[in-house]
């Protein structure tokens, strides 16, 4: 479970995010849309604790992040937009580290890597250094990397970047198994079709605040939509009909 | 002309706004950078002044000494300008985010590779450029040279940096078309070689013990002979040389030739320079940007070994660690550095053992000792040299990877302490060899080479403290290379606050020495007062190495907890 209570982020004179409140239950997967520079990726960086909110509350497993931050990190996988990795290290190297970091007990962790690298299908390169990975393979590492330590909770920022089909099927079948289990996933996204096919509830951000959030159903009714397609809510909600309209005197 | 013009304003560009939205702080480094500039100028000219106004007083043989130590110092400077252009040219043509989009674009090759010659030349040559103009200066004003010296000067120092910057680009060209691009290690590695080779080369070629000890010539003419050869006509720096030294020294006519020798090679060697460019660029090019290491090469052994060492420490701890030691061997961008600080340790002890103390007219007991306590200062300076490279960039080095130990559940202190550990034996190791080492060599006395060694164990920790702890708090994550990490405004904080640190740890320690040493000299046992002046100023120093220890590191750690990343 994912509690955020009033959370404000300030960098100098721009407010970033602007008093958010959210609650995320156990078993959901969350998608958190909005549009460039809505705050999506600050809110996330925030829960993952690398950057500190300027005021307000994140709760994340019953520990609070301020307070209790090991406690909270430690059943939170993170998964960042970009997978800035250890190049010098091979994939094998990082998960071990990774799983120090950890503290997890050797009993377990060589079977739970083997199995997480045949699941995201980097068995093969495992014992080859990061930097010669594509975008999509250091993605797919980032991600067996983030649930080595049986976390309860998943932040995940733009998770489709750099994937093939492929590999957007299985993150897609992946993160639905994981909630089934109870688990939470918390997934920030530009792809308005991963979202539908995938999230039990949405929040549209823009601007730093929240402007409407639940399940496909509630937001229709919130932007007094016709057209079922969340493109078409979004669009709607976060005043995007313009960008249709430089679309059409495009094509002229 | 104009695409060069385009591609060098979006680089300027760059420079400008990267000072931007950060005045305040922007400011203040710029003043500290400048204040420190131009104290280390000014110490450059006056120690030239002085030297060069002493050798004008000495009947015939000081103007061949000026003239020999001018081919030096050119010498000096082409090494420099050589090697720290391969380095920058690597950068500028191979490894530069932006080389992705501007081979991607329809752009005349002659106007890529003059305008990152241009930013070639800019890069390496600016300092060497700066710190050699004080030369210059004491030159011309113990000489009273006139407008045309300096106009000369102009003249010569242009195409010594074309000649230096086309051999640079040359060579890289050709190193990275040569050798695949997964190799890329060997070729720093065998640069690292080429660069100790160089400096002892450079050693070699300057013979300075010889000049120096004039006795070791059987005649006065030998000697004469000797500083008239000149250095080796075929050399540009021995060109540059011969076109200034009329304006200086009232030697026959000989200057233009010199200068044409200069401009027509600097500039046949950017024609060459573009035209190797144009052949092999684009094949050098994608050769660097196929994947690198099909395999990796480790020693199993090694990595056990590795395990071993760090198995008793806590699992998080060791996990770190290792991660550490691993990048470090397998990151061949600091191995050039470690070659150069090799070199220069190795010439450092060498010159200890050649040092000809039973000449000198003090008592050599004396001397001994007075040499060993500078020697303890001077050898805490090498290994801040060495701390500035590898221990402030340690949180650095960490790059755009920190967000992994960040949202992880590691306590930051934990790591930082961590690092704190591996680099301080990195270093202790070192410092203990090089002080020891040096003190057998010189003879000092028992007690010399124990307070020495003991001092340096102390120092190291504060050494290491203020590298882990100014590294966190000046912490650069995104530097295209490491080199830049320590030459920034947080390693010239590091380097005047641990200088400063040595500095009043040796002189605290001095006076007790001293007390010791006379009270052993004349056979008399120390007072009361003295002992209690020896009690007090050790204990001082004690405290201070203390602080040094404690207070960088707990700032670090406060500092590492707020980062945002």
């Amino acid at each position: 479970m994912i509690q955020l209570m009033d959370l404000r982020k300030r960098f100098g004179n721009l407010v970033a995010v602007d008093s958010i409140t959210l609650t995320v239950e156990p078993g959901e997967v969350f998608g958190f849309l909005g549009p460039n520079g809505a705050g999506k990726t600050t809110t996330i960086k925030m829960m993952a604790g690398l950057i500190q909110p300027t005021s307000g509350r994140i709760v994340i497993h019953g520990w609070d992040l301020a307070e209790h931050s090991h406690e909270a990190k430690r059943v939170v996988g993170f998964i960042p937009d970009r997978p800035f990795l250890y190049e010098k290290l091979t994939a094998l190297e990082f998960m071990k580290f990774i799983a120090g970091l950890y503290n997890l007990s050797s009993n377990g962790v060589e079977a739970r890597m083997n199995y997480l690298f045949e699941l995201f299908g980097i068995d093969e390169w495992k014992d080859e250094l990061i930097e010669s990975y594509s975008h999509g393979m250091k993605q797919r590492l980032v991600m067996a990397a983030a649930f080595i330590h049986h976390p309860k909770v998943i932040i995940v920022d733009e998770p489709m970047v750099g994937l093939d089909p492929q590999g957007a099927k299985l993150v897609k079948e992946v993160f639905r198994e994981f909630c089934s289990e109870g688990n939470t996933v918390f997934m920030s996204t530009h792809t308005l079709e991963i979202a539908e096919e995938v999230c039990d509830r949405i929040a549209i951000i823009q601007e730093g605040r929240i402007i409407a959030v639940g399940n496909m159903r509630e937001l229709k009714e919130k932007a007094g939509s016709e057209d079922k397609r969340l493109e078409s809510i979004f669009f709607k909600l976060t005043g995007g009909e313009d960008v249709r309209k430089v679309v059409e005197a495009l094509k002229r | 002309m104009r695409e060069i013009g385009t591609l060098l304003k979006a680089k300027i560009l760059s420079y400008k706004n990267s000072s931007q939205g950060e005045d305040t702080k922007y400011l203040l480094r710029f003043v500290v950078f400048f204040i420190v500039g131009v104290i280390f100028w000014c110490g450059i000219f006056l120690i030239f002044f002085k030297v060069l106004t002493y050798f004008s007083r000495i009947e015939v043989i000081g103007t061949l000494l000026a003239s020999r130590l001018l081919s030096m110092v050119f010498l000096t400077i082409f090494s420099l300008l050589i090697f720290s252009n391969v380095i920058t040219a690597l950068s500028t043509y191979f490894l530069s985010d932006d080389l992705q989009l501007l081979n991607s674009l329809p752009l005349v090759p002659e106007s890529l590779y003059a305008s990152r010659f241009v930013e070639t030349i800019a890069h390496s040559s600016w300092t060497a450029i700066l710190f050699s103009l004080p030369v210059f200066f004491a030159y011309g004003l113990v000489y009273n040279a006139s407008l045309a010296y300096y106009l000369t000067l102009v003249a010569v120092v242009i195409p010594f940096l074309f000649i230096s910057a086309a051999l640079g680009i040359i060579l890289i060209l050709v190193l990275v078309h040569t050798f695949p691009a997964r190799r890329l290690k060997d070729i720093i590695l065998l640069a690292s070689i080429v660069l100790v080779g160089m400096v002892f080369l450079f050693i070699r070629f300057l013979k300075p013990e010889r000049l120096v000890d004039p006795e070791s010539f059987y005649l006065v003419m030998d000697y004469i002979t000797e500083l008239k050869v000149p250095t080796s006509q075929l050399i540009p720096s021995q060109w540059a040389t011969n076109a200034l030294s009329p304006f200086l020294f009232d030697y026959p006519e000989g200057s233009l030739f010199s200068i044409l020798l200069l401009w027509s090679t600097g500039l046949a060697l950017a024609v060459i320079g573009e035209w190797v460019f144009k052949k092999i660029y684009c094949d050098a090019w994608s050769k660097a940007q196929e994947a690198r290491s099909a395999k990796l090469t480790r020693s199993r052994l090694l990595n056990r070994a590795l395990e071993a060492v760090v198995r008793s420490l806590p699992s998080q701890v060791q996990v770190v660690v290792l991660k550490d030691i691993r990048m470090f061997l397998r990151d061949t961008n600091q191995w050039p550095q470690l070659f150069l600080i090799c070199a220069l340790v190795i010439i450092y002890i060498y010159n200890f053992s050649v040092l000809p103390l039973e000449k000198s007219p003090m008592p050599t007991f004396y001397l001994q000792n007075l040499i060993s306590f500078i020697n303890l200062g001077l050898a805490a300076f090498v290994i801040s040299a060495i701390a500035v490279r590898f221990t402030f960039p340690s949180i650095s080095l960490e790059g755009k990877s920190f967000w992994i130990l960040k949202s992880s559940p590691l306590e930051l202190r934990k790591l930082l302490w961590s690092k704190f550990w591996v680099n301080f034996f990195f270093l202790l190791i070192p410092a203990e060899i090089l002080i020891i080492t040096t003190d057998l060599l010189m003879n000092a006395t028992q007690f010399m080479i124990w307070l020495s060694a003991i001092t340096m164990g102390c120092m190291t920790f504060g050494i290491t403290s203020m590298g882990i702890g100014l590294g966190t708090y000046f912490p650069r994550f995104k530097v295209e290379n490491v080199s830049q990490i320590a030459t920034g405004f947080g390693g010239m904080v590091y380097m005047i606050t641990a200088i400063s640190f040595i500095g009043v740890v040796v002189i605290l320690e001095a006076r007790p020495v001293y007390l010791f040493f006379m009270s052993k000299f004349k056979g008399l046992p120390l007072t009361r007062v003295e002992v209690a002046e020896i009690a007090v100023l050790l204990s001082v120093a004690l405290a201070l190495n203390l602080f040094a220890f404690l207070l960088p590191m707990k700032l670090g750690v406060k500092k590492l907890t707020r980062l945002e990343v």
